[in-house]
């Protein structure tokens, strides 16, 4: 159970209604409904990061599940474990970055491994991504792909924070999915 | 002109801001939309703040202002913070009429010949109907007070909130507040809103924002579309009412008000992908 009220259809702001015109907007903007004005500055980013962008969703769940698990929420990493099998990784791999298996075994590909080491220091560094980690990754998607990178990671790291630290519940129906496709 | 008083103008957005002074209250009145009563959370508003807002709201092009609560009275600031509050904009405030005797009645000298009145609460000609709603000697307590505050050249509105009053009812109680001093013109009678209280008693009538005006109200917890927003439901706040937690400065909860109010709310077209 949440920390703080998780508002519904019934008793959303003003502000906060059209979010909830299809249904359950989700934990975070339920949390977020408290403060309807934040959440009304707050919803376009966080809807235009996680939304189609130039980055294909493969490559953003890879970089969010990581995030999530070194973050260690765990409200993100069971909702992106989800969305990681939809875009199209293997549960062996899902298990791999959310720390339960070998990476190096997990993942084959030169570029996700790269990406992965990226996102190792981008999670947890107190310092610079070192060279050796950060070129690789600006030669494959450029300067404009590692922004978007790095606002993807640095954004996930804020959402991490806000649902560990308000407790938002995980989904039971996405943890019985899990269980089922071999990730939990 | 600034786009709050483009929509005051235009009468999508109400002139009138209100502050909700406190929650809590002498009385515990059957129908109270704000569930007050001596031992509830007081939720009180900083009077600096009442004060910084007042002179946003006259900026921003509102024309008057209203204080009510709980029971204003309550809180000893109060008519200080009236008069300064009067002199910056009109004002009302709403108050149950029962706290006016000794030094609190001498302290309402210092709202002589300002543009402020008080609005009192007297919902029967019938001291047993009226106490029955509004508790043990309510009606003469009321009637003792409004005839001083009269005398002090406060003027003194009067407001009946019933589910329905019979038209004989109405004509002894309009001819009772001639007799202390106030006209007709200043006596509003006004339905029960199933909201709080009333809500919970079963009493009233269902209204939402589509039915009831905008007038901006701030309190302790935040800005919202009217003063029959921030009411408390079994002890909890209603929510479905709030504009914005942000109250200062208060241009960020008014010009969402009128976004809102003239349905260009910047979230009306949201759509998001955050499941």
């Amino acid at each position: 159970m949440a920390v703080v009220k998780l508002l519904e259809t019934h008793n959303a702001p003003l502000l906060a209604r059209p979010f909830f015109q299809d249904g359950d907007p989700g934990p975070i903007v339920r949390a977020l409904a408290q403060t309807p004005e934040l959440l009304q500055a707050a919803a376009p980013l966080l809807g235009t990061i996680f939304g189609p962008t130039s980055l294909d969703p493969r490559t953003k769940e890879v970089v969010v599940l990581r995030t999530s698990a070194l973050a260690g929420c765990s409200f993100c990493t069971t909702g992106h474990s989800a969305a990681a099998l939809d875009a199209g990784l293997r549960p062996a791999q899902v298990r791999a970055l959310r720390g339960d298996g070998d990476l190096e075994t997990a993942f084959e590909d030169d570029r996700d491994r790269e990406l992965i080491r990226w996102v190792d220091e981008m999670a947890v560094g107190r310092s610079g991504i070192p060279e050796a980690v950060q070129s690789p990754i600006q030669g494959r998607f450029g300067d404009a792909g590692l922004v978007e990178l790095a606002l993807l990671s640095g954004v996930t790291l804020l959402l991490n924070r806000f649902s560990t630290a308000l407790e938002l519940p995980v989904s039971e129906d996405t943890v019985a999915r899990l269980e089922i496709e071999g990730v939990l | 002109m600034t786009a709050v008083s483009d929509a005051i103008a235009s009468g999508a957005v109400g002139e009138r801001v209100w502050f909700y002074a406190n929650y809590h209250c002498n009385l515990t009145c059957s129908y109270c939309l704000t569930g007050s009563g001596p031992a509830v959370a007081r939720r009180l508003l900083d009077p600096a703040l009442m004060v910084e807002l007042a002179f946003q709201a006259r900026e921003l092009g509102f024309r008057s202002l209203g204080v009510t609560g709980g029971e204003p009275f309550m809180v000893s600031h109060m008519p200080d913070t009236l008069a300064t509050l009067a002199n910056i904009l009109p004002l009302v405030v709403l108050s149950n009429g029962t706290l006016f005797s000794g030094p609190r009645l001498e302290r309402m000298e210092h709202l002589r010949g300002l543009p402020i009145s008080i609005q009192i609460s007297l919902d029967s000609p019938d001291p047993d109907e009226n106490d029955s709603m509004r508790g043990p000697e309510n009606f003469a307590k009321v009637v003792k007070a409004i005839p001083k505050l009269v005398d002090k050249g406060i003027k003194v509105r009067i407001a009946t909130t019933q589910e329905e009053i019979g038209e004989e009812a109405l004509e002894r109680l309009c001819k009772l507040h001639r007799e202390l001093g106030v006209p007709d013109e200043d006596h509003v009678v006004r339905p029960v809103i199933s909201r709080g209280r009333a809500l919970t008693a079963g009493m009233g009538l269902s209204a939402g924002v589509e039915n009831i005006p905008c007038e901006l109200t701030i309190s302790a917890d935040g800005a919202f579309w009217s003063p029959f927003g921030p009411t408390v439901t079994n002890g909890d706040l209603d929510l479905d009412l709030l504009i914005s937690r942000t109250v200062n400065p208060l241009s960020i909860a008014a010009n969402a008000a009128v976004g809102l109010a003239t349905g260009t709310s910047a979230g009306a077209d949201a759509t998001l992908g955050i499941r």
